[in-house]
Parts: structure tokens; sequence; C-alpha cells
């Protein structure tokens, strides 16, 4: 019988300690400055993984639209930006250099991680990997609760729209507080609700948790361990040595 | 099975939903059903058996609860699991896994069985419920309906001797009801002992072995199953109960005599066309019926509302009721129509300042710290005066300086249609406003309902509940997959057609 359960069928299928690892890799090294030419190619080859994967599941617009930004963000910090600018524009240039740059690469890959991952799966990774329970639990929620937000972000938001207060009538802080006030209120009460249905099923008990789905480590996940790998020591050594 | 010896309880900070010197024993393979108003104390009953009290929700409690022989008060969550199983009331915040599959497997998989054991009994549980269709789904694409069944699915995966389902059908439609009711009726069978708390009756007549109704904490009458859905349709009333049968609705006819308004000209509703693209989100434009391929999720050409009333939206599950309220009121851009009001005509953005959607969760629509200045909110101009106004005519002007969010379900419905008026909003559009409320409150809806219309505002009203309709409506629409299925005023002569329309949707 075929256990593996996907939503929608990947291209390739990882297991969650492989996406984890490229979720770490690819964090720490992109946000590390890069100083020498080589440091910078191994960045820019780290930084294409993203791009890969966004392929992968069937986003290729946003992949597209994503390497536009990078390039563009990576030409402005080459050729306009350097320590000594000054100025609103050039502030607000280096803002958006950073965040493309910096942050976007990983965040891609956490979305990753996220959308492809059943939250079974992952609990009985964090398992394997001699995660305590706690943590691995809260993490699992956390997971969960992702598509939650978004679906009570879109009801509050139609409900500004109702009212006409999208602009929180000219007052950037009423912006903020009409989206968050009613968004923590429902995620509170939900996550009450879901604890209660999710403890009065076993969950967080003292006896050990099995899993229906055997994880098992293939070929094309220990080749992208090992690459990452590599790549994560070239660079230190690059950047350091 | 179980034994409740005099149980005293009260939340912490909240008298709502206290128990008072309640003694209870069930036996194995009993279907109990607990009915009386909200706050009566049928959840916490539940609550004390599947042990949520006293391990997850505080309060002061005295007497002890035992289930198959082990005292709750001494027994972890966790041991209980394999034991007791819950279904709850909403849909949408009980599933923890994001996919079916893991969802069923859940449970098994908390008390840890061996994977070969889990995925046996998954195939069981699909094969006794007809899961296949669902399964390798994500949860967050599934209709209430369907949600439900997995959560009935989840439970019944650990085997449990005890279920319990707190008001189960509260989200759901006549159809989706119909397939609840056909499990319950399966594990009946099955010899589980079964605790329903219900507000909805008709789908458990047969199956009830014992009735109980519960009136401030304590079981005030207790019939056996027969007897009480053999009871005549006044003692219904005087109990403040919602009907026994689906036919029994229709008795209520007592619709409350509104003014009629001077006559003034009828709204219509131009070129309402609306397509999902595959996944819910991504919309894509689509100005007529006629360039598409897919099927439209909407499609109505034109339609006429009479001004003044109280027009009833009536459809299955995925007919397109919500989507047609969106649409109307402006949320869905992609929607090309267009109101005819009084000689304007309204399209767009523009049907946002002219209608108010009145959600089913209400709770996304109240976003300050009083009620007072959530109604001057919806101003052009602040006027506290008027506003004073408006909550008076609402029955709200005792919690003008109340935190919306500290107020009952029935009180924060208030608020948003407070806010509505405030906004000046000729079209007021609710999306079920009485699902999950007991038969008091509903009357109370459907007389604010006939008020508001008394007042000139036109009030379209999606709904699953006759006993609303026949209490309030006017007219009636029906939709049937997006499209205009039927429209005729309701009085004494359509009221059959009516009832052949909700007597056929859940057989």
């Amino acid at each position: 019988m075929d256990t593996t359960i996907t939503l929608k069928i990947p291209h390739i299928h990882l297991d969650p300690r492989t996406k984890l690892f490229m979720v770490f890799v690819v964090s720490s090294i992109v946000l590390m400055t890069a100083t020498t030419p080589l440091a910078w190619v191994l960045r820019i080859m780290i930084t294409l993984v993203p791009l890969l994967l966004l392929f992968s599941e069937g986003r290729g617009i946003s992949a597209l639209c994503f390497g536009l930004l990078y390039t563009v963000a990576l030409l402005l910090m080459k050729f306009f930006l350097s320590t000594q600018s000054t100025g609103v524009v050039m502030a607000l240039l280096t803002g958006y250099c950073g965040i493309v740059v910096q942050f976007l690469p990983a965040m891609i890959t956490a979305w990753y991680l996220i959308r492809t991952t059943q939250i079974g799966e992952f609990l009985s990774a964090m398992q394997k990997m001699h995660i305590p329970d706690g943590l691995a639990i809260s993490l699992a929620v956390l997971m969960r609760f992702f598509p939650t937000i978004k679906e009570e972000y879109g009801g509050i938001r139609d409900a500004m729209k109702m009212r006409g207060i999208m602009l929180g009538g000219g007052h950037a802080s009423k912006m903020i507080e009409y989206r968050l006030i009613p968004l923590l209120f429902s995620c509170v009460s939900i996550g009450d609700e879901l604890s209660a249905a999710a403890i009065t099923r076993g969950l967080g008990g003292n006896k050990k948790r099995s899993s229906a789905t055997e994880l098992k480590l293939t070929g094309i996940d220990l080749l992208l361990m090992a690459l990452f790998a590599i790549l994560a020591v070239a660079f230190i050594i690059a950047k350091y040595l | 099975m179980i034994q409740l010896q005099h149980v005293n309880f009260e939340y912490k900070g909240s008298a709502f939903g206290s128990i008072r010197d309640l003694s209870l024993s069930v036996r194995q393979g009993e279907v109990i059903l607990l009915c009386g108003a909200s706050g009566s104390g049928k959840t916490t009953i539940l609550r004390l058996i599947n042990g949520l009290i006293p391990h997850f929700y505080n309060g002061t409690l005295s007497g002890e609860v035992t289930v198959c022989g082990k005292v709750i008060a001494q027994t972890g969550l966790h041991e209980l699991a394999g034991i007791v199983g819950t279904v709850f009331q909403n849909p949408r915040s009980q599933f923890f896994s994001v996919d079916t599959d893991g969802e069923i497997v859940f449970g098994p998989e908390n008390i840890g069985l061996a994977p070969d054991e889990i995925l046996r009994r998954k195939a069981q549980v699909v094969q006794e419920m007809d899961l296949q269709p669902l399964l390798q789904r994500s949860l967050f694409q599934l209709s209430g309906g369907e949600k439900q069944k997995i959560a009935c699915a989840s439970v019944a995966a650990l085997f449990p001797e005890v279920i319990l389902l707190d008001e189960p059908s509260s989200n759901l439609d006549w159809k989706a009801i119909g397939e609840l009711r056909r499990i319950i009726g399966q594990w009946k069978a099955q010899g589980k002992t079964i605790l329903i708390s219900e507000h909805r009756l008709w789908y458990i007549n047969a199956l009830a072995d014992r009735v109980l109704y519960l009136k401030d904490g304590a079981i005030s009458q207790e019939w056996r199953g027969d007897d009480f859905f053999s009871l005549d349709p006044e003692t219904f009333r005087r109990l403040q109960l919602r009907p026994a049968t689906i036919a029994r609705s229709f008795l209520n006819t007592q619709k409350e005599p509104v003014e009629a308004m001077p006559s003034t000209d009828p709204i219509t509703l131009h070129d309402y066309y609306f397509c999902y693209e595959q996944t819910q989100h991504l919309f894509r434009r689509h100005l007529s019926p006629h360039d598409t391929k897919e099927p439209l999720a909407l499609s109505i050409p034109s339609l006429t509302l009479p001004y003044g009333r109280v027009i009833g939206l009536i459809g299955h599950n995925g007919a397109g009721k919500s989507t047609f309220l969106r649409c109307i009121c402006g949320l869905e851009k992609r929607c090309p129509g267009r109101i005819t009001l009084g000689g304007q005509t309204i399209r767009g953005k523009h049907a946002l300042s002219a209608c108010y959607l009145v959600m089913q969760d209400v709770n996304h629509q109240l976003f300050t710290d009083s009620v007072l200045s959530e109604v001057l909110l919806s101003m052009d101009s602040p006027d506290p005066e008027r506003a004073g106004e408006i909550l008076t005519s609402l029955g709200l002007q005792d919690y003008a300086e109340t935190h919306p969010m500290a107020l009952s379900g029935g009180q924060k419905q208030r608020v948003a249609i407070a806010s509505a008026i405030a906004a000046n909003a000729s079209i007021l559009l609710f999306d079920e406003p009485t699902s999950g409320l007991d038969y008091i409150h509903m009357c109370a809806v459907a007389s604010l309902l006939s008020a508001l219309s008394a007042q000139g505002k036109t009030i379209l009203v999606s709904t699953h509940d006759p006993e609303l309709l026949t209490l309030c409506a006017d007219e009636i629409v029906q939709l049937d997959h997006g499209q205009l299925a039927a429209q005729y005023p309701l009085d004494d002569t359509s009221l059959p057609r009516l009832k052949a329309f909700f007597e056929g949707s859940c057989s």
C-alpha cells in the first residue's frame, strides 16, 4: 500500500529532515556578508536553490519575479550603494536590497518546507532527530496555524472593506490596530478549540508517538544534504581563510 | 458505563453553563440526547465526561465523574483518548493536520499504536464511512460537512467506547446532516455509548434512547426517546426547543404583522457572474458567461427583489449562496454585477457602501474597544446622538462602553447590525445568522429582521433553518448550482413548496 501522503504531487518528495537542513544552511549563509568573490559566487549559488524549489511547486511565475528582483537588487548593491551612501532614497534602496538579497531566499525555503510537509511527517522527523516533544508540538502547531491566519485575515480584510476603514481613517497606527486586534482574538479562540480537540485525541501524552508513515532518507535526500554541507563548508573557508 | 454523582461545576469567572448537583448514569450502548437553551450546561456535561473539565478548563468542581470505571479527575487526558472520543461544534478548529489522511491517523499515532495497526484502522474507517473520495485532500479546501465527516472519522479511528457530539450539526447543511445521522446510526449499531448535545432535533429522531432536558445546570425533565419525539408541538414551544420534525417547522406561521412599506420601486440585480479558478483564491476575470469554458460558480443574469422586505436565500452548501452575497456587497471585484436601486445604478466598489454583510463569524467585523466607538466608526461624520439612538433601537444602550469581544454571540451580531445602520446601508445581507442558535435566540433574530425591514431596509438572509424563514421571510429565492432555481413570495399557498424543498433535501 502506498503510504506517502501528498496534497499535490510535488516533483521531488524530500524528507522533512533534508528540508530543515536546507532551511538552516540557506538562512545562515544568505545572512552572512560575502567578502571575497568566491564567497559571492557560493552565496548566489545557494540563492538559486529557492528558485528551483518554486519551480518544482509549479510557481514558475513567482520564481521569475523573484529572480528579476534579486538581479536588480544585486546590481544596485554592486554599483550604487556603498557604506558611505546617505540620504532618504539611498536608505530606502539599502532596505529594499537587504530584504530581497538577505531575507527572501530564506523565506522562500521556509515556505517550501511548510507547504510540502505534512504535520504527521514533520512530527516523526522531529522525533527521529530526538527533539523534545514540547518543542516539536509547538512547531507543528505553528505550521498548522499559517493557513488559518491566512483564512482569518482574509475575512477581516473583507470586513474592513465594507466599513471603508482599509486605510484606518488616515492613521497608520489604526490601520495596524484594526487588522491585528480581530486577528488576535480569533486566533486565540481557534487556538483554544484546537488544543481541546487535539488533547482529547491523545496529543502530548507520555506514550511515545508512533507514525503511520515510515520516514526514510532516499538517494536524492543524501545527495542534497551532501551538496549543502559542501557549499556551507566552502563558504566558510572562502570567507574566513 | 458513565456515572456522574452530585456534580457541581462553575467556570472560573463566569456563571454561564455551570452545573448544579447533577447526577446521571448512562448504560453501555445507550444513545442520549441533551437539549435545552444555550448556557443550560449541555456542553459542560460533555466536558466533564471527556476530561476537559478539570484538566483543561478551570473552575470549581465537586462530586465525582467516572467513565468505564476510571475516575476522570485522576485520569490523564491521554489515557482517556482511547476511551472517550469527542466531535466538536466548529469544523474549522478541530483538525490538527493539514491533510485528510494525516488527520484520520492522528489519534492512533498519538497513543503509539504500531504502524500496521494504524493503517488497518484507517482502512476500516475509510471503508465504513465511505471516505475514499476525501483522501489525499487539503482540509482547508473541504466544505464544512466534509470537514465534520473527517472529524468523525478521526474520532472513530481511536475505537472509543464512548462518543460525545457537541452540537455537531451547527455549521452543516441538510444533506450533510443526513450523512451525520447515518454515521451516528452506524455507531449505535456497533454498540457505542453516545451523548449528543443539540439544538436541531429532527435528525436524532429514532436514534435517541433517552432525552434529557436541561435547565439552569440541572436535568429538569427526562423522557424515553420515542415518547419525547411524539410530544405535541405545543410542549416543544413551551420548552423553547426547535421542532422535532421538519414538517413541524412549518406549523409555526404566526409571522409578526409588519406594516407594509409604501410602494417603492423594487431593487434589480443584473449580471451576477462569478467563477473560481481551480483553487478558491485565484480568480480570473470573466465579464460574461459566454467566454468561459469552466462552469460558473454563480450565474444570475437578472433578479428583482421587493424593496423593504425580508428575502430568504436557500440552497445546498456549494449552491453559491455565500458567493452571491459577497458579490452583491461588492467584495468580489471580478463580478460584473450591478444593482439598480431607486433609479440609481450602483456597481463595483460603490456597492460596498450601499450594502452591508453581517458575516457568519461576526468576530471579524468588530474592530474597536467599545460598542459606541464601533458604531461611530461607521459614520462619515461621528454623531454620538444618532449612535445612541441606533444602540437603543437594538437594545444595546446599556453596553455602549463595553468591549465588543466581551459580549455574547447574539449581542455581537447586533453590534454588527448597528454599524450597518450607522453606515446608512440600505441592503443588509446576512450569512446564516442563526447557525448554532437555540430556539429563543433564533426567534429574536427573526423579529429583529422583521423590524429592520419595517424601517425600510431590504434584507437578504441565507439560511438552512426553515423555522427562521417561516418566522420572518416575505419572499424566497432558491439557488442551485449557482443559478436561480426558483423565486416566490412566501405565504400560505407557497408554504408547501418551501416544505417540499427542505424535506427533499434531507432524504
